[in-house]
């Protein structure tokens, strides 16, 4: 009797301590992985931007392939350092990369519905303050040669069900946009997958940058 | 469970110590970089895509 409970206590504890080692792998094991990528992403968009600037100046066509950045976010509210690669594609594959742009969805600065889902937790925890964006706050996308502002219109929780929040105009199917939209999306609560959060914004200015990134 | 490995490892205190170590360390591995990346993506964890 005594032998089975002391084994069964070495179970407990050895499951406890694997759980522990799960939670340090799923915070900072990802985000290493991670942040190695953004930052092999950031020398890759610098260093075609400025093949760009020198070919043709000003360029505002972007190259999507699936897995590759096009584009930098940035949310003040976040921080001065907060900034990640956008990277195009929402797989699970792409979202372990960075923050991914939903296909078939605008693009920064279109008319339409630009949408980017990112991980709460996991990768960085790229949008773990999601919720606590208010309107009036800024995302900026920053692409070869323009600057997107966009500001923060409203906040929502929807069912993972809910599609809607991806069409041109979002929550309306059928209707054309008029308006160039930005959606960012993550899961709520933090760890789970009830609920997503979504966030709106719309177009407030775009101007031309000739800097390194903004 | 952990009495019997202790006795089964080879050599005095420090000795065992170094191998329990290194057992240790070995599964702490094995966990991070092959079972936890295969397991992550099956868990119902963070999913974010409306409709995924």
């Amino acid at each position: 009797m005594r032998t089975v409970l002391r084994v069964f206590g070495e179970c407990c504890v050895t499951a406890g301590a694997i759980v522990l080692l799960f939670l340090a792998y799923l915070l900072w094991g990802t985000a290493l992985a991670t942040s190695a990528h953004q930052h092999a992403f950031a020398t890759q968009l610098q260093r075609q931007w400025q093949t760009h600037r020198d070919v043709r100046p000003a360029t505002t066509r972007l190259h999507l392939v699936t897995g590759q950045p096009f584009a930098f976010i940035r949310i003040p509210r976040f921080g001065g350092s907060w900034r990640f690669a956008i990277v195009q594609g929402t797989g699970l594959a792409q979202l372990a990369l960075g923050p991914g742009h939903v296909p078939g969805t605008a693009l920064p600065g279109q008319v339409g519905n630009f949408a980017v889902a990112a991980h709460r937790v996991t990768a960085g925890n790229p949008f773990w303050h999601l919720n606590e964006l208010r309107p009036g706050d800024k995302v900026m996308i920053i692409t070869a040669a323009t600057r997107y502002t966009y500001l923060i219109t409203h906040t929502e929780l929807v069912l993972p069900g809910d599609t809607a929040v991806l069409d041109p105009v979002p929550g309306r199917p059928h209707q054309s946009p008029r308006e160039a939209m930005i959606t960012l999306i993550t899961c709520d609560p933090p760890w789970t997958g009830t609920h997503r959060i979504i966030v709106s914004g719309s177009l407030d200015a775009q101007t031309p940058h000739t800097g390194q990134h903004g | 469970m952990y009495r019997w490995l202790w006795q089964r490892l080879p050599g005095g205190t420090t000795s065992k110590a170094v191998c329990a170590a290194i057992l240790a360390i070995t599964a702490a591995a094995l966990l991070w970089f092959i079972i936890f990346p295969w397991i992550t993506p099956q868990l119902p964890l963070d999913h974010v895509m409306p409709g995924g």
